[in-house]
């Protein structure tokens, strides 16, 4: 953003590149190691445990409702519930996924 | 002894009470905290940005990044054609982030003296998260139609499971927002009780023991400090998972099924 404002001066564009280089090289060397090793267990934690919470609570609740509309309890709950639990599988799965390609910290 | 309920914190406070349709809609603290999220959030981005440099100070440079980060995260989350989502997700994540620092104050010249955060309240995060789930729903299906459902069909699965396979990413879908806000929430409960707790023990030894007790008192303060540092980078990972969520999130409603 800013490089396109300088190049207006007299550093010419080879200058430019040639410090970007540098600095990229110097932020790379600089890279705090594991920027929140110290949080990410914590956060890690609440990350799946609410994912996979969420799931069964979402499964459940609606093989609850499904129950109280058509009366067939309490089937609806108990097949809901392992929905549920598949839901929440899954939802932990792609949490896993998306941690390890490094796009979320948790 | 000083109260060390660690609790007492989260709190609501009735500032200016107000009664409509037999609803209370008080002003309480909660709403004061938000009011001065927005407000101090709008004073500092108008006071950061009033130079308009070319070169920036270091205000203006601060304001800049923030600017620069949110929009990098969407863009690499969400596309190049997420941005139209910007300044929903950039309002979101600099609410969320100055509402967890706001919390960071320790005393507050208000009812209770104790300083709010109001993330730290399950309603909030869920009405955020309801809005961001609403968000992808209404935008994703105006956009698509009705290929917004190819959400929840996954491609390659065998027909004949294929009606479980949906069921659980309809599950999975509707389990957004309480993972979302739970989150966010928990995160802030539990480490702003830690913190108390902690603190509330140095009050107790002093009480309990006199003299000896305060200084014995030096460990559980070192762990407060601790514990604060700690919190200030909750504050700044949690606004920031929120809205790096939000992010992918909104990706699937710009881009079902890819």
């Amino acid at each position: 953003m800013s490089r396109d404002k300088e190049s207006q001066r007299d550093l010419s564009k080879a200058d430019l590149d040639d410090l970007q280089q540098r600095i990229d090289a110097r932020r790379e060397k600089y890279k705090p190691a594991a920027e929140n090793a110290h949080t990410s267990a914590w956060s890690l934690g609440m990350r799946y445990g609410s994912e996979f919470f969420g799931g069964v609570l979402v499964g459940g609740g609606l093989g609850f409702g499904l129950d109280y509309i058509a009366g067939i309890s309490p089937w609806g709950l108990i097949v809901g519930t392992m929905f549920g639990f598949a839901a929440g599988t899954l939802n932990v799965v792609r949490a896993a996924k998306e941690i390890s390609s490094g796009s979320n910290g948790g | 002894m000083a109260d060390t309920n660690p609790i007492k914190q989260f709190e609501i406070h009735e500032l200016v009470p107000f009664e409509a349709f037999g609803l209370n809609l008080a002003f309480t603290n909660s709403s004061l905290f938000m009011f001065l999220t927005a407000a101090v959030t709008i004073v500092l981005f108008t006071l950061a940005m009033s130079s308009r440099a070319l070169v920036p100070n270091r205000a203006q440079s601060v304001a800049e990044i923030i600017y620069g980060f949110v929009a990098d995260m969407l863009r690499s989350t969400a596309g190049p054609d997420a941005l139209r989502f910007f300044p929903f997700v950039f309002t979101l994540f600099i609410f969320i982030l100055m509402a967890n620092m706001l919390g960071m104050f320790p005393y507050f010249p208000g009812p209770g003296l104790h300083s709010f955060t109001i993330t730290s309240h399950l309603i909030v995060t869920v009405a955020l998260a309801m809005l961001v789930w609403l968000t992808v729903i209404v935008y994703g299906v105006f956009k698509n139609g009705p290929k917004f459902l190819k959400l929840f069909v996954p491609s390659g699965v065998p027909g004949y499971i294929l009606p479980f396979v949906s069921l659980i990413e309809v599950i999975s879908f509707i389990s957004r927002p309480i993972s979302h806000s739970v989150r966010l929430f928990a995160n802030m409960l539990a480490g702003h009780i830690l913190l108390k707790v902690f603190a509330g023990f140095i009050v107790m030894l002093g009480a309990g023991l006199g003299v000896g007790g305060y200084v014995l008192g030096i460990a559980p303060f070192a762990m407060t400090l601790g514990l604060t540092a700690l919190e200030f980078l909750v504050a700044f990972l949690q606004a920031y998972v929120f809205a790096i969520l939000t992010c992918i999130y909104l990706s699937d409603a710009l881009h079902p099924g890819h």
